[in-house]
């Protein structure tokens, strides 16, 4: 047994002088990462983040995003100066719109706006209307403050991917399909909101009306893209701990019940250096998980208090005319409100889920090491080492330290509305 | 390690009756005849079908019953705003939902519910081997009460709100025992959760005392070895030896407690032995635990000599073979805490349903009690409110579903955080550097072994729950009493006002009084919950 133990460890080591010739050990685990796409890694052409590749484009063509250059398939560098001036001078001419729309605001032409839409509470609508120039303008300073950073985080996670790509053949596929979706659909509800804007309003109608309601729904828009693409991150990164816990739960004892002691010892003695492997992975992608925390959670906080107080308005504005009319439901009011409330609470539900889904992931690789039953003293220390570090290490996504965000969240999101 | 016959009795045993009658009423689909002869629950599409059928019965009658004792609603509709309406509608329907859901549920997990039992199954297994026996008896026993109890709840406020408050002159009043139906087969479902809970629980605790009678055995050995000591001065000098030297301690003892088990044997057969050792068997069996045979507590293995029994003993002190057992009690204890949440994943929308059910019910309940007492009328589906002692019996009867299912995740959660407690016990009382790096291995294991009951994530199931809702519980009683006591004197206003008018109307300079009055009138009914008399 003993000779034997050692010769795959000599073969081990040999793979892992040579780590790129074969690509080593594919477990059955892992089976499920193995079916994406396996040819990737001699596609330098093929674009990174593929599946958000379009939703990539258009933050970059908003100047939400720095329009980075390509080195290879796993590394990003710095934007090029022209391009770096273009992010910039989009950037200005958001300001310029911005301050250009607020002050229009403050001319009585606005006013038409509002009283057209209810006659009940204009105070409403003027917060919602600031609410959301803020948020964009926030969101806009945000991104151009931590164009380094997003780089920074993409290249990590390109980084990660490189690493398993040599040392388990196995390409990561994101599933961030859902993007496309949400931009389909952010961009159906801004028109949708438009035209019925643009219907209720009567007479006639100044240009600068135009520019202040097409402005508006492009500033809801984005916000919304851009919480759109916090959420595929946090996902990339959610399927970047979950190969993790793969690959840890391949030696959880209970998937290793029915093996003789024999296959059992070969199977462990592959555990340590594994090990080293995940730890570090976890700790990296925990490094990543906070970064990109940091990078959104102003945004994310800003963008949960507009979106709290839409859903909130919304949903009394409809329990008014429920009420009020004794039945008679004002059809326009009716759609308008729903197109909100399916925006916002669609990105809701989206965020807080990849959010906990990401925690989720990130918090069970230390139950499944837990599950972990080494032989011999080395293998519990190393089992040891990593439990204690991760004890009161529990990982969250929070909104800027006020709350973490998961599905509790949204219960108090969605309880206090019905209180009130 | 597979065995034609199974060594331990299956959990669902137990289960046979509420199965029975779970079958009967359409609460679960699985099958019959295997459960009858295998205990096991399998996916049946008979069983689909005969359930999918008894719902759609249930909703038929309970929408039937809707319409023949909503006639008096229906006139008071007229009054009512949208709003109340609304909210009337989804409080008479939330029983209906919440059944819907535990069906529906049921019907989704029908072949995840076997799996669960199975491996709860294998963990009693593990738990015999280990010796640590798991009593299923009581589990048959509690079923029985809480069916009782059920049954007579359930009766009890079927009959008494049947004879007292509905018109049973009319047959179509026979409808009224359908109003039972949702919260009998809600609660027939929340006791298969409750008990099996009470399973897991049961199971924790089973290991927490093994734990601890390794504890307290090892204390009586030590005893013992205090005790024995102070008779025999060459034991004493190896026994002090073995306890002043940690490291070399499971060797030493180990080596003298052969040593003692082979002179016992000696001393039994009769064979040449030496006086002093005689001494020590008996005062090790009789003198340090004043009973003659030492059985592990649960242990009712019954060839258990008092040789075994001292073999049984020094467990704690033999690091190696206690590292064994202790690993597969910590594997085992993971084993549970999955089940848990397993079993947790499976009826999280049931609970979800079962506690908005609770606090919808339990408030518009106590609300529509205040409404009876100042003679205002409530929806006829609570009429049960009219009686003050119907609607404590009620309110029991629904806060006890829920606060037993808080109450039971709570002491799960706590009693599987409770062996990492007990584990440490070991630790300290064996005193033995090896051992002591286990019990901390082990113990930052059990420590990542989460069991946490919650509904759908959206909050967990312990005491900080149910306090805050029973805090927002009465905050919205207070909310829903202050509106009905401003719509009630709006109405008096307005009553005051309208007989001002009549005498004002003669004068002839009603208008515009009138005008002011209707407005305030809408006000009124669109703020009230309920319409007014």
């Amino acid at each position: 047994m003993c000779p034997n133990s050692w010769v795959i460890e000599m073969a081990l080591h040999k793979e892992l002088l040579h780590p790129q010739l074969n690509p080593r050990r594919i477990r059955p685990v892992n089976q499920a990462f193995m079916r994406s796409t396996r040819g990737t890694n001699t596609l330098p052409a093929n674009p990174v983040f593929a599946d958000i590749q379009t939703i990539l484009s258009v933050l970059k063509a908003t100047g939400l995003l720095p329009i980075y250059e390509q080195l290879s398939s796993f590394e990003l560098g710095p934007p090029t100066k022209p391009n770096e001036f273009y992010s910039f001078f989009v950037r200005g001419v958001v300001h310029a719109l911005t301050i250009f729309n607020i002050y229009s605001l403050m001319t009585p032409n606005s006013a038409k706006l509002f009283i057209s839409l209810r006659e009940t509470d204009n105070v409403n609508q003027w917060i919602e209307l600031l609410l959301c120039i803020f948020t964009y303008t926030l969101t806009v300073f945000v991104c151009a403050r931590n164009t380094k950073s997003i780089i920074q985080v993409m290249n990590e996670i390109l980084k990660l991917d490189q690493e398993v790509l040599r040392q388990f053949g196995i390409a990561l596929s994101n599933h961030c399909n859902f993007s496309i979706k949400f931009l389909v659909l952010i961009a159906a509800c801004q028109a949708y909101i438009i035209f019925l804007r643009i219907n209720a309003l009567s007479g006639a109608v100044s240009p600068t009306t135009y520019i202040l309601i097409g402005f508006y729904a492009i500033q809801n828009g984005l916000t919304a893209t851009y919480i759109v693409f916090a959420s595929a991150l946090l996902r990339i990164v959610c399927i970047r701990f979950q190969f993790v816990n793969q690959l840890l739960n391949g030696y959880a004892y209970n998937r290793l019940l029915g093996k003789n002691p024999r296959q059992l010892q070969l199977h462990m003695d592959k555990f340590p250096e594994d090990s080293l492997y995940i730890y570090r992975t976890h700790n990296r992608l925990l490094r990543i998980y906070k970064s990109i925390n940091e990078c959104c959670s102003l945004i994310i906080v800003c963008f949960l208090g507009y979106s709290f107080y839409t859903v909130t308005t919304n949903w009394y504005n409809l329990f008014v005319q429920i009420t009020s009319n004794k039945g008679v439901i004002s059809s326009h009011i009716m759609q308008w409100c729903l197109a909100w409330l399916c925006l916002h609470t669609s990105l809701l539900t989206l965020l807080s889920r990849s959010c906990g889904a990401t925690t989720h992931e990130a918090n069970t690789t230390s139950q499944i090491l837990a599950r972990v039953y080494g032989k011999s003293k080395e293998f519990q220390n190393i089992i040891d080492k990593f439990l204690t570090k991760s004890i009161k290490q529990e990982v969250q996504f929070t909104a800027y330290g006020f709350f973490a965000i998961d599905n509790s969240t949204l219960f108090k999101v969605s309880y206090t509305p019905i209180s009130w | 390690m597979s065995q034609p016959t199974p060594i331990v009795q299956p959990l669902l045993l137990q289960f046979q009756q509420l199965f029975f009658l779970s079958k009967l009423v359409g609460v679960l689909p699985q099958d019959l005849t295997k459960f009858r002869f295998k205990n096991v629950l399998e996916k049946s599409r008979n069983g689909m079908i005969y359930m999918l059928g008894m719902l759609m019965l249930y909703i038929v009658l309970y929408n039937l019953l809707i319409y023949s004792f909503g006639e008096e609603d229906r006139s008071l509709k007229a009054t009512q705003s949208t709003l109340t309406f609304v909210i009337g509608l989804f409080l008479t329907y939330i029983g209906l939902i919440m059944m819907v859901t535990d069906q529906v549920t049921a019907l989704f997990n029908q072949g995840r519910l076997g799996d669960l039992y199975e491996r709860i199954r294998v963990v009693d297994e593990r738990l015999y081997r280990e010796q640590c026996l798991v009593d299923n008896s009581t589990i048959a026993k509690r079923i029985r009460i809480m069916l009782l109890m059920t049954f007579v709840f359930e009766l009890f406020i079927l009959l008494s709100t049947y004879v007292k408050l509905v018109d049973y002159t009319q047959w179509l009043s026979i409808l009224w025992i359908v109003s039972a139906i949702p919260t009998f087969i809600n609660t027939l479902d929340k006791i298969w959760f409750a008990v099996s809970l009470y399973a897991l629980k049961e199971r924790f605790e089973a290991i927490n005392a093994t734990l601890e009678d390794l504890v307290t055995e090892h204390e009586k050995f030590l005893t013992w070895l205090n005790g024995d000591d102070r008779n025999n001065s060459i034991e004493e000098h190896a026994a002090v030896e073995s306890v002043s030297q940690p490291p070399q301690y499971d060797t030493n003892l180990e080596y003298l407690y052969k040593e003692l088990g082979g002179i016992d044997v000696g001393s039994l057969r009769g064979s040449g032995s030496k006086g002093k050792n005689k001494v020590a068997p008996i005062a090790h069996s009789l003198n340090s635990f004043g009973e003659s045979i030492q059985s592990p507590r649960k242990l009712q293995q019954s060839n258990a000599t008092p040789m075994i029994n001292m073999a049984h003993e020094s467990e704690l002190s033999n690091a190696t073979k206690v590292e064994e057992k202790l690993n597969n009690l910590c594997q085992v204890h993971d084993e549970i805490c999955e089940i848990g949440k397993a079993m947790n994943g499976l009826w999280s929308y049931p609970i979800l349903s079962l506690m908005a059910y609770g606090f919808l019910i339990f408030t518009a309940q106590l609300y529509f009690l205040y409404c009876a007492t100042r003679a205002q009328s409530i929806p006829s589906l609570f009429r049960s409110a009219k009686s003050p002692f119907i609607t404590v019996v009620v309110l029991i009867y629904t806060s006890g579903k829920c606060i037993y299912l808080i109450y039971l995740s709570w002491k799960t959660s706590l009693a599987s955080k409770r062996t990492g407690i007990s584990l440490h016990k070991c630790g300290v009382v064996a005193d033995d550097n090896l051992l002591y790096e286990i019990v901390n291995h082990l113990s930052l294991k059990l420590l990542n072994h989460s069991v946490d009951f919650s509904a759908c994530g959206f909050f967990t199931l312990d005491m900080e729950t149910l306090y805050g809702v029973s805090g927002g519980i009465t905050s919205y009683l207070i909310i829903l009493i202050q509106f009905n006591l401003a719509a009630q004197q709006a109405k008096d206003a307005i009553n005051s006002f309208n007989s001002f008018n009549d005498t004002a109307g003669l004068v002839g300079a009603a208008t515009e009084f009138g005008n002011e009055s209707s407005s305030l009138f809408d006000l009124v009914t669109t703020t009230m919950m309920t319409p007014l008399n």
